[in-house]
């Protein structure tokens, strides 16, 4: 794509060039008629001179007063015979006509003398003129050079005024014929021709210029505008960062919570219409200064102008936020609720640069996900210190030294008030002890080789401690784990060797990834079923895992989602989901978990509906060691 | 101010073919004139007779014993028994040889010029219109 600049340079060379071109061209064709008047101006100067000798020799001899006695004198032929004989030796191949005319009292041009040798006036003949210069030559008493346009063959006609006591008595008139300008013209003729192509050349330039800037401009909207949103594309940005002055931004990345459940339960109409319509939402609930753009699928980008002291761009994500989660979407009769979660990063100007701002924009959205979606967080120091040490590297660092450790949550089963089985779940040890919660490393790894290198070794952990003992475990494990060949590998040279192990062992699918290829893990889930591990399905009622697809997968647990649980002694509406959840997997022949079990109401709600085992904080936080019975509660 | 138009208009036909524009002027001239009859006009000029024939704007006759005006570029002894009719000439000379012409068109120097002789005019009961005076002559110089 032609960036603006360029073209406006590139317009502004051929405009000067084509400007430059029409000068010279014009100076050309105006030297061309003025070099004609140039050249005959010293021979015109010549008759002048020779015509005022005449005029002396003749007129005063003759003692002429007025018109009258030249009229008078010039009516003699003789007279008139030799004056035309002097005045016909200045006659030449360009000098076509010399006359003498005088005007009448009428105000008529008559003839007195022609020296011409054709086409020659008889004496007192009137002439009619058509050009004021004659009567001009009258009222100024000086010469008149007149630029023949009209007259084949004649390019001038030099009319010289002859005065006898300080009155025009008569005019000597030349008449010059053009074959010199005919020749000069040849001669000059193919520069012309140049000079013309070579015009026609830049305004054929210039235009084309000129379409591609109106192209450019017309494409321009179809280039930056997202047709759905009507929001800036990520084209957009690329144009605009150069120019972009972060530190008066700050940026918040915006994702429309569980827009794919949307999309899979009312179709992508559906979709299309909440993108649109929360779009439209954005746009009302922010300023012009603040600049909003379509980042991804449900992703939006958005900077917030911080110069603004009225509003606080925690105020102004807060207003969007508010401002969904308000809004009644309906459509095709369907009553949708849709909320969004806000990462924002007030000063992205302290960052490397723009993608690494974003970055931590994304980490703090990510937060808002893990903490319950529909909510705006803000990136403080205390994040930054956390987040920024936290990258690829620092996993990798972690790994090379060992510090990559699991805890295990139990998995309870309060019908037998024994642990069912354990959750492993990955935590890294920094170098002072502390423990990192997988939020803060897992988003940087996403489909990452780092990733799938802590994959195997959580594998590796855990295979190795469940060995030792006879506790059943589940490992989470994502779509893009299961399609990887070497966690594939992995897992076979393990599972295949210890049959006592892999029948212990549950693989719980994460939602996280979309999983696009529904037979592919399912071709997956076979191989690990045929080790003898069994299958569950993480966070069902949150994302890609609908009715179908779980009985398609035919999973022996269901992991319903916390979302769903955690206010379930609260929410009606919960309670009831979680209720048709449990039926439902009943029927399918699956044993259901519920986890974010954080209360005793919790607790209490879920055992009357039957729910199989229960997990959560209320019952033990996860921990580094495999607790027993005793040390829960 | 008809005859600042005619004069303008004369200026702008000169560049081009002088027989074309010939025939404007001509009927520019005509059309200020009156014989007090229906002009039927005639000329021993084949490209004028055609060039008025298609203006329309004036009746043209192939026959020169039909025609009431005859526009003559040369002069024919034959000529003599058509002393009835109004004769207009395209050659200054002509008006000298031909005393019963009472009017010509010629080019001078280049530049189109109209003489119309007064006498001839009044003998001959021409009207013509004011628009024509100042190419009116009293006799040809």
């Amino acid at each position: 794509m032609v960036r603006r600049k360029e073209l406006f340079l590139f317009f502004s060379l051929l405009l000067v060039l084509g400007i430059f071109l029409v000068y010279t061209y014009s100076h050309i064709k105006e030297t061309k008629n003025e070099i004609f008047i140039k050249i005959e101006k010293d021979k015109i100067q010549q008759l002048a001179n020779m015509f005022e000798n005449i005029k002396n020799e003749t007129l005063l001899e003759n003692h002429i007063q007025n018109s009258q006695d030249l009229i008078h004198l010039l009516s003699n032929k003789r007279v008139r015979a030799e004056q035309e004989k002097r005045l016909s030796f200045l006659l030449s191949s360009n000098l076509k006509y010399i006359y003498l005319l005088t005007k009448d009292k009428s105000g008529r041009f008559r003839f007195l003398l022609d020296a011409s040798k054709i086409d020659k006036a008889h004496f007192y003949q009137k002439f009619d003129v058509q050009n004021s210069s004659y009567i001009q030559v009258y009222k100024t008493k000086k010469a008149q050079i007149i630029k023949q346009n009209n007259i084949e063959n004649l390019q001038l006609t030099y009319l010289h005024p002859i005065i006898i006591n300080d009155n025009v008595i008569a005019i000597l008139s030349v008449d010059i014929t053009d074959k010199l300008q005919h020749n000069i013209l040849e001669l000059i003729k193919p520069l012309e021709t140049f000079f013309i192509i070579l015009i026609i050349f830049v305004f054929l330039l210039i235009s084309m210029t000129i379409i591609q800037v109106i192209h450019y401009f017309l494409t321009r909207k179809k280039i930056f505008i997202d047709p759905l949103t009507g929001l800036y594309n990520r084209n957009y940005l690329q144009e605009i960062l150069p120019m972009l002055k972060l530190e008066h931004y700050s940026i918040a990345m915006l994702d429309l919570d569980r827009f794919k459940v949307i999309n899979d339960t009312y179709g992508h109409k559906t979709g299309d219409f909440v993108l649109s319509q929360s779009s439209t939402i954005f746009k009302n609930s922010i300023r012009d200064t603040d600049i909003l753009i379509r980042y991804g699928g449900e992703e939006f980008l958005l900077f917030i102008y911080n110069r603004d002291k009225l509003l606080s761009t925690l105020e102004i994500a807060e207003r969007v936020r508010e401002n969904i989660e308000n809004f009644s979407f309906n459509f095709d009769e369907h009553d949708i609720n849709v909320s969004i979660s806000i990462g924002i990063h007030e000063n992205p100007n302290l960052e490397k640069n723009i993608t690494e701002a974003i970055k931590v924009a994304d980490k703090m959205l990510y937060i808002a996900k893990n903490e319950g979606r529909n909510r705006v967080i803000k990136y403080h120091e205390g994040r930054q210190r956390d987040t920024q040490s936290k990258d690829i590297h620092y996993v990798k660092l972690a790994l090379q030294e060992d510090r990559v450790i699991c805890f295990y949550q139990p998995i309870y089963d309060y019908k037998t008030g024994e642990i069912y089985k354990y959750e492993s779940l990955v935590r890294i040890k920094d170098k002072t002890g502390k423990i990192i919660p997988p939020m803060e490393f897992l988003p940087e790894l996403k489909h990452t080789n780092i990733h799938y290198k802590l994959t195997q070794r959580i594998l590796s952990i855990v295979f190795n401690t469940f060995r030792e003992n006879s506790f059943s475990v589940s490992i989470n494990l994502n779509f893009s784990d299961f399609i990887n060949k070497d966690i594939e590998a992995t897992i076979v040279n393990e599972l295949s060797k210890d049959k006592n192990l892999a029948s212990r062992i549950t693989f719980e699918i994460l939602e996280s990834d979309e999983i696009d290829n529904i037979l592919l893990l399912k071709e997956k889930i076979d191989i690990l079923r045929n080790l003898g591990a069994k299958i569950s399905i993480d966070d069902f009622g949150s994302g890609y895992s609908n009715f179908r697809t779980v009985l398609d997968i035919d999973a022996n647990y269901l992991k319903i989602d916390g979302s769903l649980v955690k206010n379930i002694d609260k929410n009606e509406k919960d309670f009831k989901v979680v209720k048709s959840i449990v039926n439902f997997a009943k029927e399918a022949n699956m044993k259901t978990i519920a986890e974010f079990v954080h209360s005793k109401e919790v607790y209490d709600k879920l055992a009357t509906i039957d729910v199989d085992y229960l997990q959560g904080y209320y019952i033990s936080p996860p921990s580094p060691k495999i607790l027993n019975k005793e040390e829960l509660f | 101010m008809k005859s600042i138009l005619l004069a303008i208009f004369i200026t702008l036909t000169l560049s081009a073919s002088c027989n074309k524009h010939q025939i404007k002027i001509l009927e520019k001239i005509f059309n200020e004139i009156s014989i007090g009859k229906e002009l039927k006009i005639w000329s021993d000029n084949s490209d004028i007779l055609m060039g008025l024939q298609q203006s329309n704007r004036f009746k043209t006759v192939e026959n020169i014993q039909d025609a009431t005006l005859i526009i003559l570029e040369k002069n024919d002894k034959f000529l003599k028994k058509y002393n009835s009719k109004y004769i207009f000439v395209l050659n200054y000379c002509l008006l000298s040889e031909i005393p019963h012409s009472f009017g010509a068109l010629f080019w001078k120097k280049g530049r189109p010029n109209i003489v119309i002789i007064k006498p001839r005019i009044e003998m001959q009961s021409i009207k013509v219109s004011k628009e024509l005076s100042p190419y009116m002559e009293e006799k040809v110089w």
